[in-house]
């Protein structure tokens, strides 16, 4: 059976989309189905396009500096929408000091700058098959 | 499951897209549903969008999305987008959703991408299940966009009730045009990007190569709605051996989609074909159920047998059998149905 589905989006006004198509491109590799968003999208398209396409993550890549509201409308729009089992993980120019506050909002897993490919790609394994386990059990 | 059915019934995109994925992951389950299935709306109209990579799909489907929304506004439309796999990893892009993000807030569009998922011919098997789910939720029009194809990957024209070819200028000289295949399965020709040079030689040669295949007898003019009624139906659509309905009466159309223009005449002449061939659609489509089954019950076959074949030594001892000349394809064949019908029997 395939793997997962993943949407990676940009939320937001900045433009830097190495890191999302780096990322999207790793997940690609892995054997993932990523449905990209582009640039410069609001929260609403992001959680629309998210739960028409059925994925079973969202990736956010973010490098404007607007993470804790934006990462924050994303969550809130899950759980009005009913979708909150759609898991969250975001990445960029996310400062330390942020991430333990991203992390209780519930972003399940924050990047930041010079992590490994690797370690991206096995926290996003480890994150999908505790939600798979969660659902059968 | 059928609670997902019922949600989805009543509009909700989430069990509808839940629904899609499971269709989708699981074809095999296809054949049981479509029996389910036969109670469920359908889309009034499935519109497949093929054509080279790069001439344009997303852009023309996005621009039809804003120009059908406007003239049509209480009607739902349905997109499905399928993009390649990784025949490497099974690892798949899906891109065409980009070019629609405008219309990801908008309630009444349902955009889906798919991955090809290994499956030649530019669609997906879980497309069925999809265009179904469509209809159920509510679409009245679903737009079907293929993975970018060159000469012979028609296979939409045998799922969508009418195939759209798009091109564009500076792809190939009228020699392409004359090739069997892809201009043998368009019934709306569409010359994208008119605002390059090449565009209206492109018109003249396509024009010319499908008068001469008599494709082009009776064009269907775009004609205000309230006269379409009065076009007569035009009756069983003669079938060529492979099944598919000859194309009559194709229509040409030249626009430039990123700049919007010549798209609510695209919608206006796809619109009338919808309705002049509304009887000879709905024939098919019945049509189709037969052939559904028929493919349903040869994959269950090659599954068991697959599985069969596999079995042990992943049927290697077999493969080595025929190649020593101690046994042959033919008696192995035999063996392996025999097999596969005992596992049956056994379970």
């Amino acid at each position: 059976m395939a793997k997962a589905r993943i949407l990676v989006g940009k939320p937001g006004l900045d433009g830097h989309d190495r890191g999302a198509k780096y990322v999207v491109h790793l997940l690609r590799d892995a054997g993932y189905e990523v449905i990209y968003t582009g640039i410069r999208r609001s929260p609403e398209q992001i959680v629309n396009s998210a739960i028409q396409e059925d994925v079973a993550a969202i990736g956010l890549s973010l490098l404007s500096g607007a993470h804790n509201v934006l990462f924050k409308k994303v969550i809130d729009l899950l759980k009005a929408k009913g979708a909150e089992d759609i898991l969250v993980f975001g990445g960029g120019t996310i400062p330390e000091k942020d991430v333990p506050g991203l992390k209780a909002m519930g972003i399940k897993a924050v990047f930041t700058p010079g992590i490994s490919a690797a370690t991206i790609l096995t926290t996003i394994e480890a994150l999908l098959k505790d939600k798979a386990s969660a659902a059968v059990g | 499951m059928r609670q997902l059915v019922e949600s989805a019934r009543s509009g909700s995109i989430r069990a509808a897209s839940r629904l899609i994925s499971l269709l989708e992951n699981d074809p095999a389950q296809l054949p049981e549903l479509f029996a389910g299935m036969a109670a469920w709306p359908q889309p009034r109209v499935v519109i497949g969008f093929t054509g080279a990579p790069g001439v344009g799909k997303s852009t023309l489907v996005d621009a039809l999305l804003a120009s059908i929304r406007l003239k049509y506004p209480e009607r739902m439309l349905g997109v499905i987008a399928v993009d390649p796999s990784s025949p490497f990893t099974g690892g798949a892009v899906l891109g065409d959703r980009i070019r629609m993000m405008d219309h990801a807030t908008d309630d009444k569009i349902f955009i889906r991408s798919l991955a090809s998922r290994g499956h030649l011919g530019g669609l997906t098997l879980g497309i069925k299940g999809a265009i179904r789910v469509m209809g159920l939720v509510g679409c009245d029009m679903v737009l079907i966009e293929t993975v970018g194809v060159g000469q012979s990957e028609i296979e939409v024209a045998g799922v969508a009730d009418m195939t759209v070819i798009a091109m564009a200028p500076g792809h190939g000289d009228g020699i392409q045009l004359l090739k069997a295949g892809l201009m043998e399965a368009g019934d709306i020709f569409v010359i994208n990007k008119s605002d390059r040079p090449g565009a209206d030689k492109l018109l003249a040669e396509l024009t010319a190569t499908l008068s001469l295949s008599g494709a082009m007898e009776h064009p269907v003019a775009p004609v205000a709605s309230e006269e379409i009624g009065h076009q007569e139906d035009p009756g069983v659509i003669p079938e060529t051996p492979q099944g598919k309905a000859r194309v009559q009466d194709a229509a040409v159309f030249k626009v430039c989609a990123a700049a919007r223009t010549g798209i609510d005449e695209l919608v206006a002449g796809i619109e009338a074909r919808a309705q002049r061939f509304a009887g000879p659609i709905m024939r098919r489509r019945q049509q189709a159920v037969h052939e559904e089954i028929r493919y349903a019950i040869m994959e269950t076959a090659r599954r068991r047998l697959t599985a069969a074949l596999d079995q042990d030594d992943g049927g290697e001892k077999r493969i080595q059998s025929v190649l020593a000349g101690t046994s042959s394809v033919g008696k192995l064949a035999e063996e392996l149905m025999k097999q596969a019908l005992d596992q049956n029997r056994a379970r």
